[in-house]
């Protein structure tokens, strides 16, 4: 019973996740929280791919691929906090609440 | 023989047609230079055409049989509807009496319409009457007299509304077309309930029909009395009557015709269906109730009026309910010939108080006095009318009453009493009026009063030596009966009522002794009556408050029940649109907050099936 410890685990982190990125204030933390949610993916990933396809391990390619697209998504998002800061001086979350009805 | 004339009787409505729309362009606003006498000129002289041509034809007609024309109207699957003419010596002499009567009162408004402009208007709706009356007696199909019926209550409509500028013109016009089209319509359920119960509307054809027939008792009565409601509007029978007095409103020669052969179309189409009516008795008991009603009431309203016209209007409601008396009895004959001499005698009367009122100003009877030695030859023409109009000896209207009378006698004796109290009670009225005007010392009004111009006394004159010969020409035609088959227990009362009558109102309005202004002794009653028993009150506290109040119930509740419903759909569209757009937050957090959500429930909804067979499996 090691995939059901493997996913429930991913499952907690996951929505450990997503509870940051909900809640979070700081625009950092959200993109933290974001690595948290794709990292309780790659643990999936790798899960399944140990547990169900150990021979041909697509599950691992597939969270390399996840890990290098998370890096560059990362950049790209402290990239647009960077810019946003420039702007408004500040990473409260609750301060860009500018594009409403 | 021949017989070219009656065979073209029906060109006689054409001519008057072709009159009135002759006279059109000389309405001011279309031929602006000439003025509008040509107009009046040329109604009279399709009229005389008229006259000449209805004589001609009755020449022919006389003691020959009844002719019948048929032309096809309009034929539709089944239903066949044809315009049916029937040629007798009745409805040629109706014929007669209608052009002879329309030809006096077109030359008399010749007279009286001198200070007006509207000729063209006047004498077009005067050629519409009559075009419309000459339809309704030669026709011989009920269809076709209800459709006459509804042009002439249109054109009632319009020639009571001649001088549009006074508001009581208005209002009588409104009151004359609403209440006599509420008959009118109900005659046409009748008119409607006929045809698949009898499967004709010709009247020859109704007489046999209901000769055999053998319908529901039930259904002949709801039939009747709906076949009744018309002339009863028509003939300002109550309580359909308050629009005659109104229509007093309107101009003299019209008058003229209205009190004498407008009233009768009503008449004229209750005596053709009294063969219908005879089916059911509790209709003719309605027939004679309403008549008996409306004579004594009307009767003793006329009395207490002091407006001269609607004085006389009411002695019509009188007459008219003789007539329905007489329908209502079966005597369709006695009818007929009451409808004949009364036209005389009431045109008479009518055209007398026209040429008072057109150069005395006023119509009220309180102002006048002493006009006899200054207006003679107005007054012998009342006094003719008068005599012919109540039961005199040897005039008109006595050998009819006296006929109705005497066939009442047997089969209704208390039908003879009202005919004498109606005959009294006329009397004593048109006496009142004659003593008012004629009688007693000139006063500020009546100070300088010439005589009318030709226009007027001439068609007065005229009609004042018919009305004289009426009598010679009963005798004539063979419809006077021998003086030893006179009934004298019918004639003695009522010509001594009309003596008492006359010499009652006589004694009281000539005798300066008696204070003037006569006030009862309980003012109520004689308010009562001088008001028309508040009738105005009436219809507006019941049928006008009644359709008042449920129109404008309808109004509202189309107003905000049904516009609501809709515009409560518009409203909640805005009011959604207003509040859900506060879903648009504007926190990034929300949105994936609603992303999640959205996710969340999808999958659940997609895997709901799935996941209600789990099992969960236990932890050893």
């Amino acid at each position: 019973m090691q995939l059901e410890y493997c996913l429930l685990l991913a499952a907690a982190l996951f929505c450990i996740g997503i509870y940051g990125l909900i809640t979070s204030r700081n625009a950092v933390r959200v993109l933290m929280s974001i690595e948290l949610m794709l990292n309780a993916v790659n643990l999936n990933l790798m899960g399944f791919s140990n547990f169900l396809d150990p021979t041909e391990i697509k599950g691992q390619v597939f969270t390399v691929f996840v890990i290098t697209v998370a890096a560059a998504e990362a950049a790209v998002g402290l990239a647009i906090i960077l810019a946003i800061y420039r702007n408004r001086n500040t990473i409260d979350m609750e301060q860009f609440n500018l594009l409403k009805w | 023989m021949n017989e070219i004339f009656s065979q073209t009787i029906w060109l006689v409505p054409l001519y008057a047609l072709v009159g009135g729309v002759l006279a059109i362009p000389w309405s001011p606003g279309i031929i602006r230079q000439t003025g509008p006498r040509p107009s009046g000129y040329l109604n009279a002289l399709m009229t005389l055409i008229a006259l000449i041509h209805s004589i001609l034809a009755l020449l022919e007609t006389w003691h020959q049989p009844v002719k019948y024309l048929s032309f096809q109207w309009l034929h539709a699957a089944d239903l066949n509807i044809s315009f049916d003419i029937v040629i007798s010596s009745v409805t040629v002499g109706a014929l007669v009496l209608i052009t002879g009567l329309n030809l006096a009162a077109q030359i008399y408004a010749i007279g009286y319409m001198e200070m007006d402009w509207g000729w063209a208007r006047f004498y077009s709706l005067l050629a519409l009457f009559e075009a419309g009356m000459c339809t309704l007696v030669l026709c011989n199909s009920l269809f076709f007299s209800y459709v006459v019926l509804e042009i002439l209550t249109l054109g009632t409509y319009l020639l009571i509304g001649l001088w549009f500028n006074q508001s009581l013109v208005v209002t009588g016009a409104r009151d004359a077309f609403l209440t006599k089209r509420v008959g009118d319509l109900i005659l046409l359920m009748g008119v409607v309930a006929l045809l698949p119960l009898a499967g004709t509307w010709n009247y020859t054809e109704l007489a046999q029909w209901a000769k055999t027939t053998t319908i529901d008792p039930t259904v002949a009565t709801l039939l009747c009395l709906a076949l009744i409601a018309g002339p009863l509007g028509k003939c300002a029978q109550f309580p359909l009557h308050l629009w005659l007095d109104e229509a007093m409103e309107g101009p003299m020669p019209a008058t003229i015709l209205r009190n004498t052969i407008v009233v009768s179309t009503g008449a004229w189409v209750l005596i053709k269906l009294q063969p219908v009516f005879a089916l059911s008795p509790l209709a003719s008991k309605v027939m004679i109730g309403i008549g008996a009603v409306t004579a004594i009431g009307a009767s003793l309203i006329a009395i207490a009026q002091i407006d001269i016209k609607r004085s006389l209007s009411y002695s019509v409601s009188a007459y008219m309910g003789l007539v329905f008396i007489a329908v209502g009895t079966q005597q369709d004959e006695t009818a007929l010939r009451l409808l004949f001499t009364y036209a005389i005698a009431m045109s008479l009367l009518v055209m007398s108080i026209g040429g008072v009122v057109l150069n005395n100003i006023t119509q009220d009877l309180t102002k006048y006095g002493g006009l006899w030695s200054r207006r003679p030859i107005s007054g012998i023409c009342y006094l003719v009318g008068a005599a012919s109009l109540v039961a005199f000896p040897p005039l008109g209207c006595f050998w009819t009453l006296t006929e109705m009378a005497d066939n009442l006698w047997n089969s209704h004796p208390w039908l003879v009493g009202v005919l004498v109290v109606v005959n009294g009670l006329t009397a004593f009225s048109i006496t009142r009026e004659f003593s008012l005007i004629f009688g007693g010392k000139p006063k500020q009004m009546t100070v300088r009063s010439p005589e009318g111009l030709w226009a007027l006394v001439l068609p007065m004159t005229f009609g004042m030596g018919f009305a004289l010969h009426v009598p010679i020409l009963l005798h004539q035609w063979g419809l006077l009966p021998e003086w030893d088959n006179l009934n004298l227990t019918v004639a003695t009362p009522l010509v001594i009522s009309t003596l008492v009558g006359a010499g009652a109102a006589a004694f009281i309005y000539l005798n300066e002794k008696i204070a003037k202004p006569i006030e009862l002794k309980p003012k109520a009653v004689q308010d009562f009556f001088a008001y028309d028993l508040y009738t105005a009150q009436i219809y507006r506290v019941t049928i006008v408050f009644v359709v008042g109040l449920v129109s404008q119930i309808i109004y509202w509740f189309d107003r905000y029940l049904v516009d609501g419903v809709i515009n409560l759909v518009g409203l909640a569209t805005i009011f959604s649109g207003e509040s859900l757009k506060y879903n648009v937050s504007g926190q990034t957090q929300f949105y994936f907050l609603s992303i999640f959500l959205g996710v969340v429930l999808f999958v659940g909804v997609v895997c709901f099936p799935l996941l209600s067979q789990l099992s969960f499996v236990t932890f050893p």
